[in-house]
């Protein structure tokens, strides 16, 4: 389910593509592509406790916005602000999974780990930037 | 009547986490992993978890850890998985030069 598809051998010199696809198709993947692509993928267990980690630790910095919407609806129901929440969490995790998905078919994916890291990069630092200014006030 | 209380929970939860930094970060590891299941598995597991932490400590929880050092942390994990991904683009990028020149060179001979 999550293999992605090969990506269309483009023609080299330059003909139209030939029906012929058995022979234009999967040609044979170097070392290099293969290593890489194993890389890329890691085991379950690796890319679960990355995610996890991240997530849970950008999130939860995050939480006062949440746990203040959770005290407020303390005096009603607060299993079910919990339940709402843990359901809108899932469903906006699916929505960044669905929408990575989208992007590693579109771009190609050298492309992806660049932008992605830039990104990652500007995030981080903008984030310490952030409690680091909190934590000393700069009078 | 707890239906439209949950409803509203979901709505407002949703909507101020699309486009946050979470969310984000979930797009980049999604997107650079052939694994999504467990991106997936792994994201809502720890939403989940840290909103459990939220409604259980409640304001508690922010005297107990400071936030400024769980972004701090946060901060610090951002910046060695962009790290990584900007290595393994690069490290991507020589294997397909040198994957070029050994076509060309076959080429040649």
């Amino acid at each position: 389910m999550s293999e992605l598809p090969p990506p269309a051998p483009e023609p080299a010199n330059g003909q139209p593509p030939a029906d012929d696809r058995a022979s234009t198709e999967a040609p044979a993947p170097s070392p290099q592509t293969t290593a890489g692509a194993t890389d890329r993928a890691g085991s379950f267990g690796a890319v679960f406790l990355t995610t996890f980690t991240t997530v849970f630790l950008a999130e939860l910095g995050d939480k006062t916005q949440l746990a203040a919407l959770l005290l407020s609806a303390e005096s009603g129901r607060p299993v079910i602000v919990f339940i709402g929440a843990s359901l809108a969490l899932i469903s906006s995790s699916l929505v960044g999974v669905v929408l990575g998905r989208w992007l590693s078919r579109v771009l190609p994916p050298q492309q992806l780990e660049r932008l992605a890291g830039i990104l990652m990069i500007g995030l981080g630092l903008w984030l310490g930037r952030q409690a680091a200014m909190t934590m000393l006030p700069l009078a | 009547m707890q239906l439209p209380l949950l409803a509203s929970t979901f709505v407002t939860v949703f909507l101020a986490e699309l486009g946050d930094k979470t969310q984000l970060a979930i797009v980049t590891i999604s997107g650079t992993s052939s694994r999504s299941g467990a991106v997936f598995a792994g994201s809502a597991a720890a939403l989940v978890l840290a909103s459990l932490l939220g409604a259980g400590a409640g304001g508690s929880l922010a005297s107990v850890i400071p936030p400024d050092a769980l972004q701090l942390a946060a901060s610090v994990g951002f910046l060695v998985i962009g790290g990584r991904l900007l290595l393994l683009a690069g490290r991507n990028q020589d294997a397909e030069e040198s994957a070029e020149q050994n076509a060309e060179q076959n080429g040649d001979v």
